[in-house]
């Protein structure tokens, strides 16, 4: 039991694929870089192309969506964060259902380019994909499921992020989420953010972010694991995320049916968000 | 007297260039090390390297050129000029580069000029190599180059450095403190040429390079983020924005990415460069081919930052070597 044997399973699965027509493309990872370690994301179009997939702990990056767009049905090497997206991709009508074949990859979590788990990932529980339709398991063991439990909500520590984002967008391009074709920080009319992008910008778009994925967020880190500038902004989506799982009972990703809780309206909702000791906020 | 100098010593040759003028060099904060603004004793001397190179202490990201009130234009008064320490080799050989774009051609950039007419520039040779770094297939020296004022290179052993000055402005600041009042000038470099192993056929015109190898397929993993081009130590690209509050309108400019869909959108909503294919081929062949036909640099110095910090993994420098591979 390990990545190897995991490994050579995805591959042969992979080559009949591809092999039968049954998929025109597989999404996954690719061999490791020699520099980096890291494994890229790779789209294997031929049966040959699959024998290169990978399957290793630095398969770090979100590629659920690489399958957007995507011509024809498509298989994805998928971690459960990545099963998660898919899922929700299809409950907002992103994907279809049937043109995803999901291989939920059993996942002991990932690391960074020392070894050391990453973050995300020593949070996350999930080691199997809640969504799929084959499974390859025989991950390592690995102990996991634990998080800081008092966070810092304090301005200063808002602000101290702020000072470092660069706001490059990385984590806008990682995340499976944020597939919206002209984000709102690139919208002349109106424009939402101020046109010199100084802090106030910075704090607009990781604001902004954080509300639209409340209660989207598959909780897989990209966005924190992409960004070279080491802010961490994730503690905001993560409180938008609590508040749904704990006001609606929904988390994202968990199924491909039911609809996600920012595209469902009840007449009889508390509108928790909106109040604030009884009084609108 | 000696060129090896205390760290120490150094660092307090540092301060005594204060409050003349600003002092910037690498900052640990967590995870990364990136050049800020700070006191002697916080800079990181030793061989880890900023994720981000320090161009912004000449080209900002942000920056206000002009500011209009009541009918009135100003400028805006020059800043106090920047010491930066720590600048490595590849970060020297960038400005040599930025400074052919914005000071060689037709137009002279009157911002750039004065932030590098008037700071010092103290550059840190590498001890190693570091992973993803490629410096030396593009021909440069780990461990020097003379587009600096001052370098520093560790001596071996904890605390010190062999400290050479390479220009007036480096004697004349070294000049004025005890502690480095002795030291020399850079020998001189005689017969010292490298090859370079990295590079396109600058005869060739843009649109064959179009077609040599599939751009799709070699930026399938691209995800449009503009990282690799705000930590580039060369890339240079920027737009203006013109910001109206209360009643006080700044001009300012803002580095632009041209991996960034809007960096090339029409106001007909036409985008010549539609898809991030042509948005990627557009960074490899500017640093290789246009910059380098224009002003005879490639606008790349294998620093290694995008390789190392590129979340899908994309080497630019195996996609040249495709190309390469690819013209014969």
């Amino acid at each position: 039991m390990s990545f190897e044997s995991q490994e050579k399973s995805l591959r042969e699965l992979c080559e009949s694929l591809l092999r039968d027509g049954k998929v025109k493309s597989v999404a996954g990872f690719g061999p490791q870089s020699p520099d980096t370690g890291l494994s890229p994301p790779l789209i294997a179009k031929t049966a040959g192309n699959a024998k290169r997939l990978s399957w290793n702990s630095r398969c770090v990056p979100s590629i659920a969506r690489y399958l957007i767009g995507r011509d024809g049905p498509a298989a994805i090497a998928a971690k459960p964060c990545d099963a998660r997206a898919v899922a929700s991709l299809v409950t907002e009508r992103q994907l279809e259902r049937k043109d995803v074949f999901i291989i939920g990859m059993e996942c002991a979590g990932m690391t960074d380019g020392s070894g050391a788990p990453l973050r995300a990932c020593a949070e996350c529980g999930t080691r199997r994909a809640p969504v799929c339709d084959a499974e390859i398991t025989g991950a390592p063991e690995t102990a996991r499921g634990t998080r800081d439990a008092a966070e810092d909500f304090s301005p200063e520590r808002f602000r101290r992020e702020m000072d470092k984002c660069i706001l490059c967008f990385s984590c806008r391009q990682a995340c499976y989420g944020c597939y919206c074709e002209t984000c709102f920080m690139d919208r002349g009319v109106p424009s939402w953010q101020s046109a010199r992008p100084d802090v106030g910008a910075k704090m607009t778009y990781h604001l902004g972010r954080a509300m639209h994925l409340a209660g989207r967020c598959v909780e897989c880190g990209a966005c924190e694991n992409v960004c070279a500038s080491g802010v961490d902004a994730r503690y905001l989506i993560r409180a938008a995320t609590v508040f749904v799982e704990e006001e609606y009972g929904f988390r994202a990703g968990m199924d491909a049916q039911t609809p996600s809780a920012l595209l469902t309206f009840k007449s009889d909702d508390p509108e928790t968000g909106f109040w604030k000791d009884g009084k609108h906020d | 007297m000696t060129d090896v100098i205390g760290e120490h010593v150094f660092r307090q040759f540092l301060a005594s260039l204060e409050p003349a003028m600003r002092l910037a060099g690498p900052v640990r904060d967590g995870k990364i090390v990136e050049f800020r603004e700070g006191a002697p004793e916080d800079f990181v001397l030793d061989d880890s390297v900023s994720y981000k190179a320090p161009k912004e202490f000449y080209f900002p990201q942000v920056e206000r050129l002009i500011t209009f009130q009541d009918g009135e234009a100003e400028s805006e008064p020059e800043p106090r000029p920047v010491a930066v320490t720590g600048a490595r080799p590849c970060d020297l050989e960038a400005l040599r580069v930025m400074r052919a774009v914005f000071l060689n051609g037709r137009y002279k950039d009157p911002f750039f000029e004065q932030r590098q007419a008037r700071g010092l520039v103290i550059g840190l040779a590498c001890d190693a190599r570091k992973p993803g770094c490629f410096c030396d297939a593009l021909g440069l020296d780990m461990k020097f180059s003379d587009f600096c004022d001052i370098l520093l290179e560790r001596a071996r052993g904890e605390g010190a450095f062999k400290v050479t000055h390479l220009s007036g402005r480096g004697a004349e600041a070294l000049a004025k403190f005890p502690g480095t009042a002795d030291v020399k000038p850079a020998p001189a470099r005689v017969g010292v040429t490298r090859g370079r192993a990295l590079g396109l056929d600058l005869g060739r015109g843009e649109k064959e390079f179009f077609g040599l190898i599939d751009w799709e397929d070699a930026a399938a993993a691209c995800q449009g983020c503009g990282m690799c081009t705000y930590i580039c130590p060369t890339c240079h690209c920027f737009e203006f924005r013109d910001v109206t509050e209360n009643g006080v309108t700044g001009r300012y400019r803002c580095w632009d990415s041209c991996m960034f869909p809007r960096f090339t959108l029409h106001a007909s909503g036409h985008n010549p460069r539609a898809s991030r294919a042509a948005r990627y081929r557009q960074r490899v062949l500017h640093k290789y081919l246009y910059v380098a036909q224009n002003t005879g640099h490639i606008a790349c110095t294998g620093c290694g930052r995008c390789v190392r910090s590129c979340p899908v993994g994309i080497n630019i420098k195996s996609i040249v070597e495709s190309l390469t591979e690819a013209e014969k």
